[in-house]
């Protein structure tokens, strides 16, 4: 069968997601479980919420200051980081997730696609229905294994 | 009817402005638009009164200090003060409190709690103490430090390049009060929170393990940055002989710094604050529509009505107004609407100016520290404290500076009256 080079084709669809409702804690043993760095977060309808990556967990356990003065990190007590995880562990995810996400649908070409990773400087492109609705998604190792088959060819 | 139009505008403006329900810098751009679109100024008297020395010399230091600040230089200082005050709370305390005078005296006051509140949270973090007394310190320090010279604070600024007061004439004139009312702020801070400053051995430990030099990321940078801080403040020094602006020096040090780093200009020059430059504008133009109706000379006339033309009373009537509505007006708005009424005073009554600006100045400058909302750094410092569950309550400061702002006022009065009108 000819390939149309569309997002279905490369699409992953063995989705790992999250409910926005979700903690800090829920999703850092989520992710840690599941040995991703990104998961999608969806509300109650399957709808894209946001998307969670080990760079916005990270991010929420610097404190503003810290981010603010990056030269003052070295000097910062050591204790901190202990009790900033305490404090931060039930803060809803909705509180530092990307929320503003980059959605394509399935049969948008694979150009299409590559063309918001690479302007974006994304990971993962959340691929959804006419409903809105995520049923996949497409990350930068799909775009790799187009480029290699058309190379192969 | 343009009369009424003017002061409507105005009055329009200003409250949106207290009420912060809309950005400060749009809310002044859309007045000063209306003042030409509704026939109270033309487009040329509007850019006649736009200060561009004012601009120029904020544009400059902004972009100096956003090149100078990446070389770690000024963490370098206050993390060496922790160390030097031995790991206590007391002498850390003190040294933080003078260093951020001292660099409020060179740098705007924003920029300073900018640099100096994450020092304060790192500071007490380590030694186990509530971070507020280094908080509340940070505020007041650098809204006195401000006043000791013509960079402090913005609206040194303005007053300088409105009254054409150098740079020595703010040290000479102002930075005497600002240290008195800085001793007199640290030592009353100091009796406050005297019991609150243990520390444990451990913790003291922890400090005293700091390396300064660690907070430098570029050695390079931070000698360039200094080279060029320095010919900055030797061009200001000097610019009573040389004549030339304060905006000339400052950017022409901007421009030197990108030379020498051989920075793409692009990233420096976008970090300027070009909201607050604009605000400027808003403002001179709001200002100009207000001048050219007469209705800061009606307010000039009633002014100098109430104060019988007598030079002490109407000095220390500027004073406590001053201080009273930059505690609860942004003192940016407040002195570019004083400087025409200032002016006008001279015009009716023939007395000196000299006692009226630096009275102007005092008040503006330091009468920001009675509330939380009363200037820019205050809200910098709050906002950065709520975030990390230290959320700064408006009485419970009030309850500290309140005190010390009237303090720093008597201070401030009898510093004028001694000097001035004796």
């Amino acid at each position: 069968m000819a390939r149309k080079y569309i997002i279905s084709e490369f699409m992953n669809t063995n989705l790992i997601t999250i409910s926005k409702t979700a903690t800090f804690k829920e999703a850092v043993s989520m992710m840690t479980e599941k040995m991703t760095n990104g998961v999608i977060v969806v509300d109650e309808f399957q709808k894209v919420a946001g998307i969670l990556s080990s760079w916005d967990i990270i991010q929420h356990i610097v404190p503003d200051y810290l981010e603010e003065d990056k030269h003052l990190a070295a000097f910062e007590s050591g204790d901190v980081f202990i009790r900033r995880i305490k404090e931060v562990a039930n803060t809803p995810v909705t509180e530092f997730m990307t929320s503003k996400v980059h959605k394509a649908h399935p049969e948008q070409s694979l150009m299409a696609a590559a063309t918001i990773l690479s302007e974006f400087h994304i990971r993962q492109l959340p691929v959804v229905d006419h409903n809105d609705v995520l049923i996949g998604y497409l990350n930068r190792t799909d775009i790799k294994k187009a480029i290699a088959e058309i190379l192969s060819e | 009817m343009t009369f009424f139009i003017a002061i409507g505008i105005f009055a329009i403006a200003y409250a949106i402005i207290i009420s912060e329900k809309i950005h400060r810098t749009v809310i002044a751009l859309i007045g000063a638009s209306l003042m030409i679109i509704l026939g109270v100024i033309s487009q040329e008297q509007a850019i006649e009164g736009v200060d561009f020395n004012t601009l120029g010399l904020l544009i400059g230091m902004m972009v100096i200090v956003d090149i100078a600040k990446h070389s770690g230089v000024f963490q370098y200082v206050a993390i060496w003060a922790a160390k030097a005050g031995k790991g206590s709370p007391m002498p850390i305390f003190i040294l933080l409190g003078i260093i951020t005078a001292v660099f409020s005296a060179l740098l705007d006051n924003v920029t300073t709690v900018l640099l100096m509140t994450p020092v304060a949270f790192v500071i007490a973090n380590n030694l186990k103490l509530n971070p507020k007394p280094y908080l509340f310190g940070t505020i007041l320090l650098s809204n006195i430090g401000g006043a000791a010279t013509l960079i402090g604070d913005p609206p040194n600024i303005l007053i300088g390049s409105a009254a054409g007061l150098s740079f020595n004439d703010f040290i000479f004139n102002m930075a005497p009060a600002s240290v008195l009312i800085a001793v007199a702020t640290l030592l009353i801070l100091f009796f406050w929170y005297r019991k609150e400053f243990v520390a444990t051995d451990e913790s003291k430990k922890a400090i005293m393990r700091f390396e300064p030099s660690e907070a430098i990321t570029d050695k390079k940078l931070l000698i360039k940055s200094l080279i060029v801080i320095g010919l900055v403040l030797f061009g200001f020094f000097t610019h009573g002989f040389t004549h030339l602006e304060a905006a000339t020096i400052a950017l022409a040090g901007a421009a030197l710094l990108l030379l020498l780093t051989f920075n793409e200009p692009d990233h420096h020059l976008q970090n300027a604050e070009w909201t607050t430059i604009f605000f400027f504008i808003g403002l001179f133009v709001l200002v100009v529509g207000l001048e050219q109706v007469g209705a800061i000379y009606f307010l000039a006339q009633k002014l100098f009505m109430i104060t019988e033309g007598n030079l002490t009373m109407t000095t220390i009537f500027i004073l406590w107004g001053s201080a009273f509505f930059s505690s609860v007006v942004d003192n940016i708005p407040f002195v570019a609407t004083m400087i025409p009424l200032v002016k006008d005073i001279g015009t009716i009554s023939g007395l000196a100016l000299a006692p009226l600006w630096w009275a102007l100045t005092l008040g503006a400058d330091i009468g920001g520290n009675a509330t939380i909302v009363g200037a820019s750094a205050n809200l910098v410092v709050s906002g950065m404290a709520e975030k990390e569950g230290h959320k700064i309550g408006f009485v419970e400061y009030m309850k500290v500076a309140l005190p010390l702002t009237v303090v720093a006022m008597v201070i401030s009065t009898i510093y004028i009256y001694w000097r001035y009108l004796m």
